[in-house]
């Protein structure tokens, strides 16, 4: 039977990536697990595995192509029994389901309402974005109906499942969207694209309730849920440059964060005139082995026994499901900022790494990140972030939680002060750290503790770890 | 010449598009200036078009009827017509209907100009009265709704004497012994029946194999089985014409053979073309595409922001109520409605003939083409009590239904009053209705329209009064 080769799940919230460059070619034989192709993400650059071994049969992507997880890239050669025909058929099906197909499709049906095609591979996170984005953006008029919207959020998630089942069987036969012609009229007078509706009446019809609450909870969005931008060339030069991959995930994965997370932040000081002792005593053994002694990796080495005392800052949250996920590792995300945008890789473990260590390894991946050699597995699997702009100053920030985590630490510039100590004034380096984390999960004691305990940590460590 | 104020809308053109745009637009709040040139609104559909030959085919299927009613035990004598009687009385429907629309425009507080229009600038344009004067108006928004009128053959140059149009076919002058009607379309169908009513012996000459091309053939043999007409010639070509002092003599190019035929008259209803010439639409900055007609956008516009086009000038189907609606949008367009926009799902389609045919949304022949996963359920008239009880055995229902969503996609009526009953398989379509929104509503006792309700019935199994051998 022919095989495919799928792409697989590059990164964590990464579904999306565009083909680099393609290592073999038609009628190659390959092995498992031999690189084919590579991919560059908005955060790296990844080579895609065989899954499988054999003849490449076809190759269905080019370099240039963005594609999406799950798309068939290659198939191989099957051993000759006829089956072929319908996997053939079978990937075509589900390339239809891709979003350009779906522009196609669009183009193809006459007289479709102002028919402005819209993204529909968004992530469903990326929906409620916007739907809750809109929901800040809505005219006053609107208000009244705002109550049936939030009753029926839920009802919407499911509706979208079924919707989303129905358009698969339904792939050929008809794309119709079928809503009565006041509806229709309705829809294009609240700007609503009916294609991006899962009707709630029989077959999928679409009602003038559901164009209502799509309305109020959704998207009349350009593509992006933003409105409409005015022309600013009217009040000087401009000059549009696309956004890079890293740039777009940010923007995509720190929206979907800040409208899903109910942020608190919470603010510290720590005299860290004791561990700049450390650092100056030490930083040559470090060097020694090829990192840098920084503030960052005694903070993570900090963090990571934090992250064992407070075991929700070392979580995730399933509104879903209304669970916690405890997380029984310590990965940690470092923040690094780069030429095209901002990087996260993950130091795994690393409660269980000395700070020498870690000092390396996070100089090692700094450096990895700003050359855009992070892998797939460099990028995955974090639990806690660090964002240190103490490099560039700045007395406080708010950093944004990475969903789906559920803190984040900033680190500002230390600066010295005076500090009052046995009477009298003593001029102290002073860290200030700030602490976003996710209400939803972390109570406002938790916060304050956990901040207390890592200044505690930074001053004087062995109270911190007497327990 | 004084300067005149710039008009706020104008529409050119008075028939069912241009007036349903220029009352719509009235009751909206606009001020209207409807150019046209006859002396009411109405245009060709009620002057010479839908209105009188459904006076005409009124009159067609009451004597059918009555010769019919022999078989059931009413007997009449052969009935004498009265050709200037009938044309008199086709004459007062057409005056009492577009004298009405004439006294709604009124009403209105419309400006009706009786004249020809011709644009002169992109905001100017040049009436001239049926007396050769001309006048010159400006407008800030203007609706072409110019309609279409009927075409000839390269070698048949109508002269309005022995060679007709529909136009001269409904003026009603007198009953050739024999009629000869090229094209088997729906214009060539139904005035052909009525003048075989009229005792004539109509023949008709088709280039395709068969009458109303593109329509489904289950219907069109419904309409067949009545044998309305002397002679029949399919995939046939009208070769040569000569006009003699009694008649015109006309060669028939079939596929095998060509045979010489003697004709009283030859009508010619070969199809439409678009009044899109002579309106100095170069003057106004737009041009028709290569078909000659004007390209529009969802909301009827032209490229010019300023400058619609509703009806037969924007493509086909060129049907009167396609364009009547086209003219409601436009006002609402023109009236800052918002969600105003051309977006029909279907558009009902009917010859009047005796039965009627009717369809509207997808057809077989469009199913089978697109592969559309979709079943077909035909309810034969032989199984409605209605239709037995007023001797219309022949006509069929049915409809055309997606197999997975069981939304209705398309729908087809042959037999009497088919044009009532198609609305309803419209609506429905419309509506994005299902099988069994159709097989569950009460449908009343007895009428056609429950061959509706069981053809959905049919869907799902079984109808009540219909099984499948």
């Amino acid at each position: 039977m022919a095989k495919e080769i799928k792409v697989p799940q590059i990164s964590e919230g990464v579904d999306t990536a565009v083909i680099s460059e393609i290592l073999v070619s038609k009628g190659d034989k390959i092995e498992e697990d031999q690189s084919m192709i590579s991919v560059e993400t908005d955060k790296a650059t990844a080579e895609i595995p065989a899954t499988a071994g054999g003849t490449i049969k076809e190759i269905k992507v080019s370099e240039g192509d963005e594609v999406s997880v799950g798309d068939v890239i290659i198939i191989l050669e099957d051993n000759g029994d006829g089956s072929e025909e319908k996997e053939e058929d079978e990937s075509k099906n589900k390339e239809e389901e891709t979003s350009e197909d779906k522009k196609e499709e669009a183009e193809k049906e006459e007289e479709k309402p102002d028919s402005d095609e819209k993204e529909k591979d968004e992530s469903k996170s990326a929906k409620k974005e916007e739907e809750q984005k809109e929901d800040k953006e809505e005219d006053e008029d609107e208000d009244d109906e705002e109550d049936a919207a939030e009753e029926d959020d839920e009802k919407k998630k499911s509706k979208g499942s079924e919707a989303k089942k129905d358009k698969d069987t339904d792939e050929d036969s008809s794309k119709e969207v079928y809503a009565s012609p006041g509806v229709r009229r309705l829809a294009r007078e609240l700007g609503v694209n009916l294609e991006e509706i899962s009707g709630s009446g029989e077959s999928g019809r679409i009602t003038e309730k559901d164009v209502k609450e799509y309305k109020e909870g959704g998207s009349k969005k350009s593509s992006s849920g933003q409105a409409k931008l005015p022309d600013f060339s009217k009040w000087g030069a401009v000059e549009n440059k696309p956004l890079n991959n890293i740039k777009k995930t940010t923007a995509k994965n720190v929206l979907a964060s800040w409208q899903s997370i109910p942020h608190v932040f919470q603010f510290g000081e720590a005299d860290i005139s004791g561990v700049e002792t450390y650092i100056e005593d030490h930083k040559e053994k470090v060097e020694e082995a090829g990192g840098k002694l920084t503030l960052t990796a005694i903070l993570t080495k900090i963090v990571a026994t934090a992250l064992h005392k407070f075991p929700t800052f070392n979580a995730s949250i399933d509104m879903d499901k209304e669970e916690m996920i405890l997380k029984k590792y310590v990965n940690i995300n470092i923040a690094v900022a780069t030429e095209d945008g901002l990087l996260v890789p993950v130091i795994k473990n690393a409660d269980q790494k000395s700070i020498k260590d870690l000092s390396v390894e996070i100089s090692e991946i700094a450096e990895k990140a700003r050359e855009q050699k992070l892998s797939k597995e460099d990028m995955e699997g974090g639990n806690f972030s660090i964002s240190n702009l103490g490099g560039i100053g700045g007395t406080n920030f708010t950093p944004i939680v990475y969903h789906p985590q559920v803190a984040i630490l900033g680190i500002s510039r230390a600066t010295t002060k005076p500090v009052y100590i046995d009477g009298k004034f003593e001029p102290r380096s002073i860290l200030p750290l700030s602490l976003s984390y996710d209400h939803r999960l972390i109570d406002g004691a938790d916060g304050a503790g956990f901040m207390n305990w890592l200044v505690k940590a930074l001053e004087d460590p062995y109270e911190a770890l007497l327990g | 010449m004084a300067k005149e104020d710039r008009k706020e809308l104008v529409i050119i053109g008075a028939g069912p598009g241009g007036y349903a745009a220029a009352f719509h637009a009235a009751d909206l709040g606009i001020k209207v200036t409807l150019i046209d040139p006859e002396v009411n609104p109405g245009g060709v559909c009620l002057y010479r078009g839908c209105i009188p030959s459904k006076a005409l085919l009124h009159l067609a299927k009451t004597k059918e009827e009555a010769m019919h009613a022999s078989k059931w035990g009413i007997k009449f004598e052969e009935p004498k017509i009265d050709i200037k009687k009938v044309a008199g009385w086709k004459e007062k429907v057409v005056k009492k209907l577009t004298e009405g629309l004439g006294q709604l425009s009124e009403a209105r507080d419309i400006e009706y100009i009786q004249g020809k229009a011709k644009f002169t600038g992109e905001h100017k344009l040049e009436v001239t009265n049926n007396k050769g004067k001309t006048s010159d108006l400006s407008f800030e928004k203007v609706i072409i709704a110019t309609g279409s009128s009927a075409v000839g053959l390269p070698d048949l140059e109508i002269d309005h004497d022995k060679i007709w149009d529909a136009t001269d076919a409904l003026e009603l002058k007198e009953i050739p012994k024999k009629l000869l009607v090229v094209g088997g379309g729906y214009i060539g169908l139904e005035l052909g029946s009525v003048y075989a009513a009229l005792g004539t012996k109509v023949s008709i000459a088709e280039m395709t194999p068969g009458f109303l091309p593109g329509t489904d053939r289950d219907l069109v043999k419904v309409f067949e089985k009545n044998e309305p007409f002397k002679d029949v010639f399919f995939e046939t070509k009208v070769e040569e014409v000569k006009i003699t002092k009694k008649g015109v003599k006309v060669s028939l190019k079939g596929k095998k053979e060509e045979q010489n035929k003697k004709f009283d008259r030859v009508l010619v209803a070969v199809g439409r073309k678009p009044n899109t010439q002579n309106l100095g639409l170069k003057k106004l900055g737009i041009s028709a595409n290569e078909k000659g007609f004007l390209e529009v956008d969802n909301k009827r516009r032209t490229k010019l922001e300023h400058v619609f086009a509703i009806g037969d000038i924007t493509g086909e189907p060129m049907l009167a109520h396609k364009a009547s609606h086209e003219g409601r949008i436009t006002a609402e367009v023109i009236a800052g409605k918002k969600g105003a926009a051309y977006d029909p799902k279907v558009i009902p389609a009917i010859v009047f003939t005796n039965p009627e045919l009717a369809w509207c949304g997808l057809t077989e022949e469009e199913a089978k083409e697109k592969d559309k996963n979709v079943k077909v359920v035909k309810f034969p008239w032989s199984a409605s009590g209605r239709a037995v009880s007023i001797g219309e055995n022949t006509g069929l229902t049915k409809l055309l239904i997606d197999k997975e969503t069981e939304v209705i996609l398309g729908g087809a009526v042959a037999g009497k009053n088919a044009g009532s009953l198609i609305p309803e398989i419209a609506l429905a379509i419309e509506m994005g209705s299902t099988a069994s929104d159709l097989s569950l509503t009460i449908h009343p006792h007895p009428t056609l329209s429950e061959t509706i309700m069981e053809s959905a019935e049919l869907f799902y199994g079984g109808a009540t009064h219909y099984k499948k051998a």
